[in-house]
């Protein structure tokens, strides 16, 4: 700095005061200024809180019709077994276990099975990504390549995988990264060709290298898109786990509902349903807890 | 000191019938302060590109010292109408990013970035993430970034175009003395007269179709203010109404009134 800057010509102190306090009331962000300030609008509360009461009551509804035609006879309970003895099978197999393994182990050797799976992806899936918005060449390679694996059901590729890598673990790990790759890899290029172009421009000009824009520019600023794709991912990834352990599996909630059924023990196929749900409904909540604190200016700009 | 000269340069965008620019020449040394104004669409903005380096010229040479300019670099750092800071980053780490591409140790790039942030008068937003500032906070935190490369030229382009009149009159002040006190030759964009007149030492007006520099005026108001006269005197100079009158009719030349 000291080649820059000269002394000022009249050190002026009123010239010199700061001016981020007293201009408060015309240099802050509100619903008249520059349109980057302004905040999305959000709906009003009152409309928030009575979609919310819906959902409630209506979930309330039918646990009452399900318990109802339970408690009825309506149905016989091989089909459709009360709600309380669902809760029962809950605790009975969080305790003591079904098919060899109790609930907490299933759930984590399906966890095991997705999180590999999504680090799997995103190893392959970002870069991918990064090469199709980034390039030419790599969009002519990969898009057709996502665009032809995208559409197909994990049951219709699940059998060649077994036949080319066998029926241990990584079959099982496979099966479900690949229906996470087209969201990471699509979501990454996306980020990668939104980039601000003044953006690039501006670090350019301060001197960064093209490895620096990457690094420092485009990765960045494609970070909330690729955890856009992680979340719809992650959903994808979970859909695709009772698929996967169809395959010679002894544990986890895929293989224990499928065993449950063979046996028509229902209470624990639906129990089963309920936890792969409600982890699901877990998992999003925790990675947009993940997103805010990652990407806070996503959508702020 | 270097110099950075445009040499007959022209734009002609690919896919467009007729050059954007035609044959324009503009020097700036260090030390000017050249303050390029015209109707929206003559060529402001692309004039300004090819000093940055964001676009070479068609024909004629754009160069600093006879070297010519072929990519975007820290000599000649860049100020945006809309910021284009990185969100991603504080305040103070959008101040020291050229710092931090050219390797300098942390604790050091941070001490130079407070440094900055006190003199474009934000002494307390360093921590802050960019989207908590104002618009007139944003832009002097991209002056600060741009400062920070330690450029030999500071190019503009309508930095204060967003912002309210009474932020703008402080940013234009504030202009003026980051000049005084930095060794740069600046290059200006606005679609203000008085604004114009008031910081260049030179007022360039374009006009449109092709884009040319039509009209250069020297102006001194700017070394006047940095000399201590008041802005407010300033502007009820005679000569500063005059200016502005002459300005305004070489921007609207040709135009029905
Ligand atoms: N990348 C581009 N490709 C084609 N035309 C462009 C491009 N950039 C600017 N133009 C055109 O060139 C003209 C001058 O634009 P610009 O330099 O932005 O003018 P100003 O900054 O004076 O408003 C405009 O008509 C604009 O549409
Ligand atoms: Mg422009």
């Amino acid at each position: 700095m000291s080649a820059l800057f000269r002394p000022m010509a009249r050190p002026d102190l009123e010239r010199l005061a700061p001016f981020d306090t007293e201009l408060s009331d015309h240099d802050r962000p509100d619903a008249l200024s520059v349109p980057w300030s302004r905040p999305a609008p959000e709906p009003t509360r009152s409309k928030r809180w009575s979609a919310r009461w819906i959902s409630v009551a209506t979930i309330i509804v039918v646990l009452a019709a399900w318990a109802l035609t339970a408690a009825l006879g309506i149905v016989s309970p091989v089909f459709l077994p009360s709600p309380a003895a669902v809760a029962a099978r809950f605790v009975s197999v969080t305790t003591e276990g079904f098919v060899d393994s109790t609930l907490l182990e299933h759930l984590g050797v399906s966890l095991a099975r997705v999180f590999a799976a999504l680090i799997a992806s995103l190893i392959v899936g970002v870069p991918v990504g990064i090469a199709i918005g980034m390039s030419t060449v790599g969009r002519g390679i990969f898009d057709p390549l996502l665009e032809f694996l995208r559409p197909i059901p994990p049951l219709a590729y699940m059998p060649l995988i077994i036949i080319w890598f066998g029926i241990g673990e990584p079959s099982k790990v496979l099966v479900i990264a690949i229906a996470m790759l087209a969201p990471i890899a699509l979501s990454a290029a996306a980020g990668v060709k939104g980039v601000n172009r003044e953006r690039i421009n501006a670090a350019r000009s301060l001197g960064a290298t093209r490895r620096q824009v990457l690094a420092h520019v485009v990765l960045p600023s494609a970070l909330p898109s690729i955890l856009t794709g992680l979340r719809i991912a992650l959903g994808a990834g979970w859909t695709t786990l009772v698929a996967a352990e169809l395959i010679a599996a002894t544990q986890g909630l895929g293989f224990m509902i499928q065993s449950a059924a063979q046996f028509l023990v229902t209470d624990v196929v639906i129990m089963g349903i309920f936890v792969i749900a409600g982890v699901a409904f877990v998992l999003e909540f925790a990675i947009r807890r993940i997103e805010a604190v990652l990407v806070p200016w996503a959508g702020r700009d | 000191m270097p110099t950075l000269s445009l040499n007959q340069v022209t734009i002609r965008y690919d896919g467009e019938p007729r050059p954007t620019i035609g044959s324009t020449s503009l020097t700036i040394d260090t030390g000017d302060f050249v303050v390029l104004t015209g109707r929206s669409g003559c060529g402001k903005t692309s004039l300004l590109n090819v000093a940055a380096g964001f676009i070479t010229p068609s024909s004629g040479t754009a160069g600093i010292d006879g070297r010519s300019i072929t990519t975007p670099g820290a000599d000649r750092a860049v100020v945006f109408q809309n910021d284009a800071l990185f969100p991603w980053l504080s305040a103070r780490d959008n101040v020291s990013f050229a710092l931090r591409m050219r390797g300098m140790p942390k604790a050091e790039r941070n001490r130079r970035a407070d440094e900055l942030l006190e003199r474009v008068r934000l002494p307390k937003a360093g921590g802050k993430a960019v989207w908590e500032l104002s618009g007139g906070m944003r832009q002097r935190v991209g002056l600060a970034r741009a400062l920070a490369a330690d450029p030999d030229f500071l190019l503009m382009d309508e930095p204060l175009g967003a912002l309210d009149a009474l932020t703008r009159e402080r940013m234009q002040t504030l202009l003026l003395d980051i000049w005084a006190g930095a060794n740069v030759g600046v290059l200006m964009v606005t679609h203000g007269i008085e604004e114009a007149l008031l910081l260049g030492t030179r007022g360039a007006v374009m006009a449109p179709d092709p884009g040319r520099i039509v009209r250069v005026i020297e102006t001194g108001f700017g070394r006047r203010y940095v000399a201590g006269e008041p802005v407010r005197s300033i502007k009820a100079d005679k000569d500063f109404i005059a200016g502005r009158a002459e300005l305004a009719d070489a921007i609207f030349d040709g135009e029905p009134a």
